[in-house]
């Protein structure tokens, strides 16, 4: 019965994500993606860690995909017209320096998780599914991985801050010279 | 085998008990609604109009089935489900009552499933409730509907925080997430030596966050920004009708439901009896429910007494005042905690 789950679950996952890549309606793209995320979700629970089923659902299904959903339709995304081969490169620097800058930031940071006492993260893998062995693990041997996986979403959070302020800053100026102070 | 019976024996009595609890609701808001205007409310059917839910299930049953032009089908159709359903789930880990006999040596309980991830799940399925509302009103191809998908989006996303928030003070003073042994704690000693031990007395700010919070993430008034029916016709259910209708109706008094029964639940010692620790548990099941049909009344009394908020003053609630005050109850009760 669980192995049929496992099974089910995991071509439920592939499939959404295929899905999410190969939809063109973006609303479809994340209805996949949260499909994906439950049929993760289920897997976790499946092999016994209910916390990081309920952390997946809570945080990702519930608050991020919310979040996405409100952006798409915000901007009221239809359906992209593909017959413009789209420049890939040219229009997307700063996006693709970005990612780029977070994957090797993420990259270091596993690194760092994997300089940690691996034998004891082995070793006390059976404690995880319960609250308080997460809890031990995460804020004992593994604190200072933790902290910085934290720090590293805190910066990202400031970065985009930050750019998103300087292109607003710079798209005012014509406003501004041109109709004087009034658009203030 | 009788373990196996005795909880789908659970499951269909707690899930009949919220659907007709939903129903009486309905019943309910209109007739305090009349109290408060000084009206008699639904009088006709039957006593007192008691059969009212029942006259009005009849008549969306019969109401004509529409879809509009140019909404996306299958989600204009799934979406009152997503909303009912997700408030039907979450009720399965609420403890509405203790120890209700021995079978076999194993001990059954007056709850569906008896998780040690109840509170988050309770959140976590609850808040899916959330996707029927924006989904409804992105499928609809209507403008009003979209407006009151969007609203709801952002509203969600900005009283979930101080929502868990609150709930985390309580579960950091508990040691724990399941939502039964929150209670015990709460049944047994007294707090300042003589009143009942429920953590409203030790966690009075998260109490009234979690309140306030649990009417947001309900979408009720003042916050029933989704609806808006003097801004927004009908917000996002403008394009629905009969049945599909009606279910967003009952995932919304049920969504009530779970929330009033949580916060007893976290705040007010659930299915305990105040000063009587070994009262028999049907006992302890008429205490939880007087307890949540307080919070139940209270939402229709605020409902039918405050003016609804603007926009803007409902984000800036949300961000500038809920959110860190939430934080500095979590780090003083982090420090009541460790010292």
């Amino acid at each position: 019965m669980a192995n049929f789950l496992f099974y089910l679950m995991a071509l439920g996952a592939v499939v959404g994500s295929l899905g999410v890549v190969g939809s063109k309606n973006p609303i479809t793209s994340i209805l996949s993606l949260l499909g994906t995320f439950f049929c993760l979700a289920t897997i976790y629970l499946l092999s016994g860690f209910q916390f990081l089923a309920a952390a997946q659902i809570l945080v990702y299904g519930g608050a991020v995909m919310v979040l996405f959903l409100f952006v798409v339709m915000l901007l009221n995304l239809g359906n992209p017209d593909t017959s413009a081969a789209p420049d890939f490169i040219g229009k997307r620097r700063v996006p693709i320096a970005i990612a780029t800058s977070i994957c090797l930031a993420l990259l270091t940071f596993i690194g760092v998780l994997g300089q940690g006492d691996v034998q004891a993260g082995n070793a006390s893998l059976a404690e995880v599914d319960t609250i308080t062995g997460l809890a031990e693990l995460l804020f004992g041997s593994f604190l200072l991985p933790f902290e910085a996986g934290s720090i590293l979403l805190l910066s990202a959070a400031v970065a985009v801050i930050v750019l998103a302020k300087r292109e607003r800053s710079q798209a005012d100026k014509p406003q501004t010279s041109d109709t004087g102070e009034a658009v203030r | 085998m009788t373990v196996l019976l005795a909880t789908f024996i659970k499951a269909v009595v707690i899930f009949g008990a919220l659907v007709s609890a939903a129903g009486l609701a309905t019943l309910a808001e209109r007739k305090v609604s009349a109290w408060i205007q000084h009206r008699l409310g639904p009088n006709r059917v039957g006593p007192f109009g008691a059969l009212q839910p029942l006259a009005d299930g009849v008549k969306f049953i019969f109401k004509e089935e529409f879809v509009p032009e140019g909404a996306t089908r299958w989600l204009f159709i799934l979406a009152p489900a997503i909303s009912a359903m997700a408030a039907m789930m979450s009720v399965a880990v609420i403890p509405f009552g203790g120890l209700v006999t021995e079978i076999d040596g194993t001990e059954i309980y007056f709850s569906i499933a008896d998780l040690d991830i109840g509170a988050l799940w309770v959140v976590a399925i609850g808040g899916l409730g959330i996707y029927g509302v924006i989904l409804g009103g992105w499928a609809s191809n209507s403008k009003y509907s979209l407006y009151g998908g969007l609203r709801a989006s952002a509203q969600m996303i900005s009283y979930e925080l101080p929502l868990i928030l609150s709930i985390l003070a309580v579960v950091a003073m508990s040691d724990t997430l399941n939502l039964r042994e929150i209670v015990n704690i709460q049944t047994s000693g007294t707090a300042f030596g003589f009143l009942p031990n429920w953590n409203i007395f030790y966690q009075p700010l998260a109490f009234v966050l979690f309140v306030v919070c649990t009417f947001a993430e309900t979408n009720r008034h003042p916050f029933d920004f989704a609806e808006c029916e003097s801004e927004l016709v009908g917000g996002f259910h403008t394009e629905y009708s009969s049945m599909k209708f009606a279910l967003f109706f009952l995932g919304e008094y049920c969504a009530m439901i779970v929330m009033a029964s949580l916060t007893v639940t976290l705040f007010l010692g659930g299915f305990s009896v105040p000063y009587w620790e070994e009262a028999p548990w049907y006992l302890g099941v008429a205490a939880f429910v007087a307890k949540t049909a307080f919070f139940m009344f209270l939402f229709l009394w605020v409902r039918w007494t405050l003016p609804r908020f603007r926009y803007d003053q409902l984000m800036n609630l949300g961000w500038k005042v809920f959110l860190p005050l939430s934080l500095l109850n979590i780090l003083l009760t982090g420090l009541a905690v460790s010292l």
